[in-house]
C-alpha cells in the first residue's frame, strides 16, 4: 500500500476545489470578518453572503435565537445590494487565498438576471449559487423555492447569461425536494446545495411573545443533521450533478457523513461560529478518513455509504470505496 | 482579535446569581479597552452551541502572565454552565472585540451604572484613574448585596443607590444623575455620561443626556451568533434621522457595544 497523500480535489462544473470544504453563506460574511480566526488557505472556499439586486437593512431584531441543539435565524439578508456589492465587496474578495462563491438571490427573474450577470461581470467568482430557497425574505422566496416551475423559469433564464458554474441552493421545506433539484438540474445548473435553514419558531411563555422579531425564521445547527442528511440522500438518488451538503455539521467526522451519503462538497455553516477552526478540522478529517480508508481520492469516499440491498434502497454510491 | 485558548483561575459567587470570573489568557491575547467584550465558548462540550458575549470588568497584566475577568449573571443555560466550570477548566475565548468607551479630552467622566452592568464601568475607571482623568461614578442596584467592586473604585467620587434604601440614596441612578446636573456643576461642555446596565435604565440615561445635549455612551447587550460582524445577527435599531426607520443596522458587535445612546431606538431594542 502507498502512503502518498490521498487527492482531495473535487469538481462542481468546471470548478475544481482544492478540498471539498467550503463555508456556507451568511456564516462568513464576505470572508474579510473571519479573516483572523479561519485560515482560508486551508479550505476549499468560501460562498458569500446572499447579494441582493438592492440594499436591504435586514430584519428587525431579535434576529438570532439558541434553540435545543441549534439557532434561528431570521436575518433578512442585510446586504449591500448589487452595485455596494461590487464597490465594497469585490475589492476584498479579490484578494481572497480561496475559491469565492457568490450567493444571490432575486424577486423576481429580471433581478436574478441582473445580479448573475453582475457578479459574473465582476470576475471575483469562481462560481454562483443561486439562493432560491430564503426563508426570510417574504413571499417571493417561498415561491421560487417550493414550487419547481419556478425554479425552472430562474435557471432557464440565468443559465445562458454566464460560464460560470451555477449550484442552485435549495430549501428543505417542500415536499418533495428531489423535484426541485431535477428541475434545476434540467435547466442548466451545474450542481444543487442544500439544505437551507428549516423554517422554525421560539416562544418565550413569560411574556407571550415570539422571540424572533419576524415571528418565524430559519433553523440551523446541529438538530437538523439528521434531516439534511436525508434530503441529501433523496437528492443524490434523482440528479446527476454534484450535490454540496449541509446542515449542522458540528464536528469534522460529520462532514464525512455527508460524503459518504453522495455529497461532493460540504459546507460548514452555524457551528463555525462557536469553533472557528472546524472548517479547517473538517479537510484534516477528510484528507485522514481518505488514508485510513486506503483511498487515492476523495471522490472514492463520495456516495461510499453501504445500504444493505435488503433495506430496499438504491446505492447512492458511484463508487465503493475498498473496505 | 484573536481566538484563544484560557483557563479558570477563579470562578466565584460573590453575590446570589453573580459570579467573578478570572480566565488567564495568552499573551497573544492583545490588551483590551474598556467597554471590550470577548466571545466565551462556556463549556468545552458542544452545549450550548454558541458562544456568549461578556464584557470585560478589567484586565490584569503581572510579569508574563494575562488574565480577564468577567463579572456575570446567572441567567440561562449557558450562564449556568458557565458557573460549574471549576478552576483549572480549559475554555476559548474571540477577543478583544468591539468598541469600547471614547472619552473627550478635558472632560469629566460621569459613569452611570445599573446593578451588573457595572462591570465595564469599573475597568474604565481603573484606566480614567491611570490617565489622571477627573470622574464620578454613579451606581444604583436594588440592595447594598449588589453593589459589586464599589470599594475598590479609586480616584473618584462615589454616590451610591439601592431601590430598597439599603444604602446610599433610597431609589434609583437616574435621581442621583438628575441631582448632579441639578447642582449647576456639570455643563455639556465640561462633562458625559458613560453608562451600562438594565436597557430600560440605559433609555432614561439616554432621554436624559438628549434633552440636555450631554454627550452619552452606553454599552449594549443583546444576542450574538459570530460577534465579529459576519453573520448580522446583532442589529441596533437607531431614531429616523439617525439611520433609523430600518434604513441602516448597525451590528452591536462591531460597531458597538459601546454606542452613542442618544441615537439608539431604545422602544424597538429588546
Ligand atoms: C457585548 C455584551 C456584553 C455583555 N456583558 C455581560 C456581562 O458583563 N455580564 C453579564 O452577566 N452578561 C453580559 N452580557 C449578557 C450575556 O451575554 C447574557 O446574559 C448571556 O448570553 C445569557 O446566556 P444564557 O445562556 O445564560 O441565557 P439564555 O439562555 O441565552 O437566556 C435565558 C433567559 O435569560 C434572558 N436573558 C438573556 N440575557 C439576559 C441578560 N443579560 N439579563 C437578564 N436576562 C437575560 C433571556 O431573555 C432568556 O429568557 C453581555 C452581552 C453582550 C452582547
Ligand atoms: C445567521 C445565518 C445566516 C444565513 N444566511 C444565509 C444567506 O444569506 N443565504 C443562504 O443561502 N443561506 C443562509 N444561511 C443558511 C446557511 O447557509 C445553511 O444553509 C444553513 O444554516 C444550514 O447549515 P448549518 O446547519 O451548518 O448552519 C444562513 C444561516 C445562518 C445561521
Amino acid at each position: 500500500m502507498t502512503h502518498a497523500s490521498p487527492s482531495l480535489r473535487v469538481r462542481v462544473g468546471s470548478l475544481t476545489l482544492r478540498n471539498p470544504v467550503l463555508v456556507a453563506s451568511g456564516i462568513i460574511g464576505y470572508g474579510q470578518e473571519y479573516e483572523r480566526l479561519v485560515d482560508l488557505s486551508q479550505i476549499g472556499g468560501i460562498v458569500t453572503k446572499t447579494v441582493t439586486r438592492h440594499a436591504r437593512a435586514g430584519n428587525p431584531p431579535p434576529r438570532v435565537v439558541e434553540t435545543a441543539a441549534g439557532m434561528l435565524n431570521s436575518i433578512g439578508i442585510e446586504n449591500p445590494g448589487l452595485e455596494g456589492f461590487l464597490e465594497i465587496k469585490v475589492p476584498v474578495l479579490r484578494e481572497l487565498p480561496c475559491a469565492v462563491i457568490v450567493s444571490v438571490e432575486g424577486e423576481d427573474v429580471q433581478e436574478f438576471c441582473d445580479l448573475v450577470e453582475g457578479v459574473s461581470g465582476s470576475g471575483v467568482a469562481h462560481a454562483i449559487e443561486v439562493n432560491i430557497s430564503c426563508p426570510n425574505v417574504g413571499p417571493h422566496g417561498l415561491r421560487y423555492s417550493t414550487d419547481a416551475d419556478m425554479a425552472r423559469e430562474v435557471m432557464s433564464a440565468i443559465r445562458p447569461l454566464t460560464q460560470l458554474p451555477l449550484i442552485a441552493k435549495l430549501t428543505p421545506n417542500v415536499t418533495r425536494i428531489a423535484d426541485i433539484a431535477a428541475a434545476c438540474e434540467a435547466c442548466g445548473a451545474d450542481a444543487v446545495s442544500l439544505v437551507n435553514t428549516f423554517v422554525g419558531m421560539a416562544v418565550d411563555s413569560r411574556t407571550r411573545k415570539p422571540i424572533l422579531g419576524t415571528v418565524v425564521g430559519g433553523l440551523s445547527g446541529p438538530a437538523i443533521k439528521p434531516l439534511a442528511l436525508a434530503k441529501v440522500w433523496e437528492v443524490v438518488q434523482a440528479v446527476d450533478v454534484p450535490v454540496i451538503g449541509m446542515g449542522g455539521i458540528t464536528h469534522p467526522r460529520d462532514a464525512i457523513e455527508f460524503l459518504l451519503v453522495g455529497s461532493t462538497a460540504v459546507q460548514v455553516g452555524t457551528a463555525l461560529f462557536s469553533n472557528p477552526e472546524l472548517a479547517e478540522a473538517c479537510v484534516k478529517e477528510i484528507e485522514s478518513y481518505a488514508r485510513r480508508a486506503e483511498v487515492p481520492s476523495v471522490a472514492d469516499l463520495i456516495g461510499a455509504l453501504d445500504v444493505p440491498a435488503e433495506r430496499g434502497m438504491i446505492r447512492a454510491g458511484r463508487t465503493l470505496a475498498p473496505r | 482579535m484573536n481566538l484563544v485558548g484560557c483557563s479558570v483561575v477563579e470562578n466565584r459567587e460573590i453575590a446570589p446569581g453573580n459570579f467573578l470570573l478570572t480566565l488567564k489568557v495568552p499573551r497573544g491575547f492583545a490588551r483590551p479597552e474598556p467597554g471590550q467584550f470577548v466571545h466565551l465558548r462556556v463549556s468545552p462540550e458542544s452545549e450550548p452551541l454558541l458562544r456568549r458575549p461578556y464584557s470585560l470588568e478589567g484586565f490584569v497584566e503581572r510579569g508574563k502572565i494575562r488574565a480577564v475577568r468577567i463579572y456575570y449573571s446567572v441567567v440561562g443555560r449557558g450562564s449556568r454552565v458557565l458557573a460549574s466550570q471549576p478552576k483549572g477548566q480549559e475554555l476559548d475565548l474571540i477577543g478583544p472585540l468591539g468598541v469600547g468607551f471614547t472619552p473627550r479630552p478635558r472632560r469629566t467622566s460621569v459613569l452611570v451604572a445599573g446593578g451588573r452592568g457595572v462591570a465595564p464601568l469599573l475597568f474604565f475607571a481603573r484606566k480614567l484613574r491611570e490617565k489622571k482623568r477627573p470622574f464620578l461614578f454613579l451606581f444604583g442596584a436594588r440592595s447594598s448585596r449588589e453593589l459589586y467592586g464599589v470599594r475598590e473604585i479609586r480616584g473618584g467620587r462615589i454616590h451610591l443607590a439601592t431601590d430598597d434604601g439599603s444604602v446610599g440614596y433610597h431609589g434609583s441612578v437616574l435621581d442621583l444623575l438628575k441631582r448632579q446636573w441639578e447642582s449647576g456643576e456639570h455643563t455639556p461642555l465640561t462633562a458625559e455620561i458613560f453608562t451600562c446596565g438594565p436597557h430600560g435604565l440605559l433609555h432614561e440615561v439616554a432621554e436624559f443626556a438628549a434633552g440636555r445635549g450631554i454627550r452619552c455612551e452606553a454599552s449594549l447587550e443583546g444576542p450574538m451568533a459570530c460577534a465579529v460582524g459576519a453573520c448580522r445577527g446583532c442589529p441596533v435599531p437607531l431614531l429616523p434621522g439617525a439611520g433609523g426607520n430600518g434604513g441602516r443596522y448597525p451590528a452591536m458587535c462591531i460597531e458597538g457595544p459601546v454606542m452613542d445612546a442618544t441615537i439608539v431606538d431604545w422602544e424597538r431594542l429588546p
